[in-house]
C-alpha cells in the first residue's frame, strides 16, 4: 500500500515537472508569435469596431483584427506608450488593427536589423535606407514586392508619392519600399566653432587648406580643446568625407574604388595609388600636429557630443540637418558658444538632393499582414492626425505651434516626446511638417544648394556581392587591421604601412572584388543612362 | 553467444521497466536538452548553403559545400587566431588557478577573522565589474592625451607612452585585467573546499612535527586536486567562447593591436558585423564547436589516462 502511494506520488511529481517544462515552452512561443494586444483601451473599443467598420478605408479585407509589428532603428521616445495607445485607438476604428512600435536602439542596430529580416520574425513594416543596405536586401528578396499591393492597399499613398520617386527606389524593376517625399540635402559640409574662429581671427573653412589653417589656429590658441573630432569610424569620418570633398567622389564607394561625379564611368582603384598615399600622409600630418587624438580608434564619445560639450572644435563633415541639431543642443547648454557650417557644394559647385532610397519603409517578405501594414503606413503619412502625433507628440503636452513654428514644451529631459522623437524621417509629410525657428538656417542652406542641384547617381546602384562574399568579409578585416591605423595616423612609416595593407588586401582577394564591382557599376550606369 | 545477446536485450528493457519512475523523472532534463541543445543543431546545415530570402526553409537553398568557411582562411589569419585563442586561454587557466590556489591557501592559514573576510571580499568584488566598465577604466588609464599613466609620466618628466599603439603590451594588460577580474571567484571556490578539509589531518601532521609549509604542501594542495580538475574542465569547455567581452571591450576597433589580441570570437564578430550572412555566421560557429569538441576530448582522454576518477566521462 505504502509502496503504491509512493509510486503515485513519484508519478505525480514527474508529471508536474514535465508539465511545467511544456508550459514554459508554450508560453514562450505564444509571446513570440502574437504579443498580447495593447492596453486595456483596445478591449473597450473592440466590440464596436469588430462589426460595421470593415474595409472603411480601401478595398482591403479588415474583418479580422490584427496587430502590426512596426520596426524602427534607434531609441524609443519616453512617451511612446501614450502615442501608441492613441494611435491604436484610432487604428482600431480605421483598420480594425493595432500596432506595436518596436525600436532596436542604436547599439548593434545593424546586427539586429539583419536578424529581424533573416530569422523570419514577425515584422510588418521596417525602415529602409541606403545605409541599411536597402538595395542589397531588396535584391536578395528580403522585402515584398509592392507594385501590385500599393494601388489596392494604399491608393492615396500611391498617388501622394511622385512617380519619379517610385521609379528611383525600384530595384530590378520592382518597388520594395515606400520613399519619403520630403526633399532635403544630406550632403557634407565643414562644421566648426564660429565663436572660437572669430575670437582668434582664423580663416573661414571653405576648403581643406583653410580648414587646416583653422585647426592649426585652434591647436595653438586653445590647448584644452581637440581641434578635430574623428572617432572610431575613421573610414567614414576621414576618408569618405575627405574624398567626397577633395576628389569629388560620386558616392561612398566600397573596396577602395573611386569614381568622380563628373566622370562616373572612369572607375579606378584608389587604394595603393599615389593619391591614396598623399591623402594618408595628410591625415598623418593632422594626427602628428595634434589635430586629433592618438587614440581615436578607441574613442567612445560621439563626434557630435564632443562638439556640444566643448571637447572638440570641428568636424570634417556633417549634413545640414544634423549640424543644425548639434547647434541647437549646444546653444541649450552653452548659449554663448556658436557653430558655423560650410556645405561642400558651395565650393564644389554641385550638390545632390537626397535620393528617395535614403528614407523609406518596406514590408518584409514574411509579413502576413502586408495589406493592413501598407494601409496603416498610408495613414501615418497622409492622415494629419496620425502624422502630427507620431512626429511631434501630443499638441499642448509635448509641443505648441507658435507663428507657424514648432515649439517644444519643457526641454530634452522633461519632454517625453521631442520633435521627430520616433525617428520618423521616412513618414515625414512636407504638407504637415512644422519646424523650429532654427530650421530657417537649414532652409537657407537648402535653398542655396537648390541652385546647384544635380541628381544623385550613386545611391540607386544595387551591388550584388554574393559572388565575392567570402573575399568581402576577409577584406573587411584587413581594412580594419591595416588601413584604419594608417588613416588614424598611428603608423609611423605611411608608405611602408600602405604597402603592407595592399599586400594583405590582395591576398584577401581585393582584385576579384574590384573587378566584379566595376563590372556591375558600369552595367548599372549603362542601364540607368547616367554615363 | 546468442543467449547472451538475448539476455542483454532483455536486460535493457528490464532496466527501463524496473526503473521507469526514475527514467520518467529524468525525462524533463532529457527533453530540455533535446529541445534546447540538440534540435537546434539541425541549423548546422546553414553552414553549407547559400543563404537567400527567397527560400522558405534552408533545405531549399543552394548547397555550396565548404564555401562559407572560406572567409576564415581567406585573410590568412586562421592559424594566428587559433594560436591567440588557445595561448590566452592557457595563460588564463594556469595563472588564475595558480594565483587562486596560493591566495586561498594563504588566506586559510590566516587567523584574523576580520582581515580575512575583508581581503576575501575585496578580491572577489572585481568579478562583478562588467567588461564595458572595465574598458572605460582601461581607456582612462592608458589613453595618450589624458590617461592616468601619461599624466603621471609627464609629472615625473618622462616621455608619454602610447600604449594603444604597442601590441605586445596588450598581451600582458589583457592577462592582468583578466586575473584582476576573475581570480577572486576561483579563489572563493578553493577557499570553500579548503574549509571542507578535516582539521584532524592538520592536527595529526602537527603532532608529527610538520611545519606550516609542509602541511600546506602535503595536505591542502593534494586535497584541492579534485576542485582544480573540475574547474579546469569547465574552463576548457569555455575556451572557444574565448572571453569575447574582455577582448572586444578592451581592444575594440583598434586594428593596430589585432596581431596580438585578435581571437576567433572577435574576428568572427567583426567579419559578420559587416557582412552578415547566415551561412558564414553558422560556418564560423561550426568551426568553433568542432575545435572546442576536439579540445575537450583530448584533455579528457589525457586526464582519464592519468586518473580515471577525475575524468568527466
Amino acid at each position: 500500500m505504502v509502496g503504491k502511494q509512493k509510486k503515485v506520488l513519484h508519478l505525480f511529481i514527474s508529471l508536474v515537472l514535465v508539465l511545467t517544462l511544456l508550459a514554459a515552452c508554450s508560453n514562450n512561443s505564444k509571446t513570440n508569435n502574437e504579443p498580447s494586444p495593447a492596453p486595456s483601451k483596445s478591449t473597450t473599443t473592440e466590440g464596436t469596431n469588430a462589426e460595421g467598420n470593415e474595409s472603411s478605408i480601401s478595398g482591403i479585407d479588415t474583418s479580422e483584427r490584427v496587430e502590426l509589428q512596426f520596426y524602427m532603428l534607434g531609441n524609443a521616445p519616453k512617451d511612446l506608450d501614450k502615442v501608441e495607445a492613441q494611435v491604436n485607438e484610432w487604428l482600431l476604428e480605421d483598420l480594425n488593427a493595432t500596432v506595436k512600435f518596436n525600436y532596436t536602439t542604436w547599439t548593434d542596430w545593424d546586427q539586429k536589423y539583419r536578424l529581424l529580416l533573416s530569422t523570419g520574425q514577425d515584422v510588418d513594416l521596417i525602415f529602409t535606407a541606403e545605409w541599411t543596405q536597402y538595395q542589397q536586401y531588396a535584391k536578395n528578396g528580403a522585402f515584398m514586392r509592392l507594385d501590385e499591393l500599393l494601388p489596392v492597399a494604399a491608393p492615396k499613398l500611391y498617388e501622394f508619392v511622385p512617380q519619379d520617386m517610385w521609379e528611383a527606389v525600384k530595384i530590378d524593376g520592382n518597388i520594395y519600399t515606400v520613399p519619403a517625399t520630403y526633399k532635403e540635402y544630406v550632403t557634407g559640409g565643414f562644421v566648426w566653432r564660429e565663436d572660437l574662429r572669430v575670437k582668434h581671427n582664423l580663416p573661414k573653412p571653405v576648403d581643406i587648406e583653410t580648414f587646416e589653417a583653422y585647426l592649426a589656429g585652434i591647436k595653438q590658441n586653445e590647448p584644452n580643446i581637440q581641434p578635430l573630432a574623428v572617432g572610431q569610424d575613421v573610414g567614414a569620418t576621414l576618408e569618405d568625407a575627405y574624398l567626397d570633398f577633395q576628389r569629388q567622389r560620386v558616392g561612398a564607394m566600397p573596396y577602395g574604388l573611386h569614381a568622380s561625379y563628373s566622370d562616373p564611368s572612369n572607375i579606378v582603384g584608389y587604394w595603393g595609388s599615389e593619391e591614396h598615399l598623399t591623402d594618408l600622409k595628410r591625415y598623418k600630418s593632422w594626427a602628428d600636429n595634434g589635430y586629433f587624438s592618438k587614440n581615436e580608434l578607441n574613442e567612445t564619445d560621439g563626434n557630435q557630443d564632443k562638439l556640444t560639450n566643448g571637447t572638440a572644435a570641428a568636424m570634417l563633415s556633417d549634413n545640414p540637418t544634423r549640424y543644425n541639431s548639434v547647434l541647437n543642443q549646444m546653444k541649450a547648454l552653452h548659449p554663448d558658444w556658436d557653430l558655423a557650417y560650410h556645405p561642400y557644394g558651395l565650393t564644389l559647385g554641385y550638390a545632390t538632393p537626397v535620393h528617395p532610397i535614403h528614407n523609406g519603409f518596406a514590408v518584409p517578405k514574411n509579413s502576413k499582414k502586408a495589406e493592413r501594414a501598407l494601409a496603416f503606413y498610408e495613414l501615418m503619412v497622409t492622415d494629419k492626425r496620425y502624422n502630427l502625433l507620431t512626429q511631434y507628440g501630443f499638441e499642448d503636452v509635448n509641443y505648441t505651434v507658435e507663428d507657424g513654428y514648432y515649439k517644444m514644451i519643457g526641454d530634452n529631459t522633461t519632454n517625453g516626446f521631442v520633435r521627430e522623437a520616433m525617428n520618423g524621417w521616412a513618414w515625414r509629410n512636407p504638407e504637415y511638417m512644422i519646424f523650429e525657428p532654427s530650421y530657417d538656417g537649414v532652409e537657407a542652406i537648402f535653398n542655396e544648394l537648390d541652385k546647384i542641384q544635380v541628381p544623385d547617381i550613386y545611391t540607386g546602384f544595387a551591388e550584388d556581392y554574393t559572388p565575392y562574399q567570402a573575399e568581402r568579409a576577409a577584406l573587411e578585416q584587413v581594412e580594419k587591421q591595416y588601413l584604419y591605423p594608417l588613416m588614424a595616423g598611428l603608423v609611423d612609416d605611411v608608405e611602408d604601412g600602405l604597402k603592407t595593407f595592399m599586400e594583405k588586401a590582395n591576398q584577401a582577394g581585393l582584385e576579384k572584388i574590384q573587378e566584379s564591382y566595376k563590372q556591375q557599376w558600369l552595367q548599372y550606369l549603362q542601364e540607368s543612362g547616367h554615363n | 553467444m546468442s543467449k547472451t545477446m538475448v539476455h542483454k536485450k532483455k536486460g535493457l528493457l528490464h532496466e527501463l521497466n524496473k526503473n521507469k519512475i526514475l527514467f520518467l523523472m529524468l525525462l524533463p532534463t532529457l527533453l530540455y536538452f533535446l529541445i534546447n541543445n540538440y534540435v537546434p543543431m539541425i541549423g548546422i546545415y546553414y553552414a553549407f548553403v547559400q543563404f537567400d530570402f527567397h527560400s522558405t526553409n534552408m533545405f531549399q537553398m543552394a548547397f555550396i559545400g565548404l564555401k562559407n568557411f572560406e572567409f576564415l582562411w581567406k585573410s590568412g589569419k586562421l592559424i594566428q587566431l587559433t594560436i591567440n585563442t588557445i595561448g590566452y586561454n592557457i595563460a588564463f587557466i594556469v595563472l588564475v588557478n595558480g594565483l587562486a590556489i596560493s591566495v586561498a591557501v594563504l588566506l586559510s592559514e590566516l587567523r584574523g577573522k576580520w582581515f580575512k573576510k575583508i581581503t576575501q571580499s575585496i578580491l572577489f568584488l572585481p568579478y562583478f565589474v562588467s567588461f564595458v566598465i572595465l574598458s572605460v577604466i582601461v581607456f582612462n588609464l592608458f589613453n595618450y592625451d589624458q590617461g592616468v599613466l601619461n599624466t603621471v609620466l609627464e609629472k615625473l618628466g618622462a616621455e608619454p607612452i602610447n600604449l594603444y599603439a604597442k601590441p605586445t603590451a596588450w598581451i600582458f594588460l589583457i592577462i592582468i585585467f583578466f586575473l584582476w577580474k576573475n581570480f577572486g571567484y576561483s579563489m572563493v571556490i578553493y577557499l570553500a573546499s579548503i574549509t571542507g578539509i578535516s582539521e584532524e589531518y592538520y592536527e595529526a601532521a602537527k603532532i608529527d612535527g610538520a611545519n606550516i609549509f609542509q602541511r600546506s604542501w602535503h595536505i591542502t594542495l593534494p586535497m584541492l586536486k579534485n576542485t582544480f580538475v573540475i574547474l579546469l574542465l569547465f574552463a576548457l569547455g569555455g575556451i572557444m567562447k574565448g572571453q569575447f567581452d574582455l577582448f572586444y571591450q578592451m581592444v575594440g576597433n583598434n586594428g593596430l593591436l589585432f596581431s596580438t589580441t585578435d581571437i576567433l570570437d572577435t574576428y568572427v564578430y567583426r567579419s559578420l558585423r559587416v557582412t552578415f550572412d547566415m551561412g558564414m555566421a553558422t560556418a564560423a560557429g561550426v568551426y568553433q564547436s568542432i575545435f572546442g569538441f576536439a579540445l575537450i576530448m583530448t584533455v579528457n582522454t589525457i586526464i582519464r589516462k592519468i586518473n580515471k576518477d577525475y575524468a568527466l566521462f
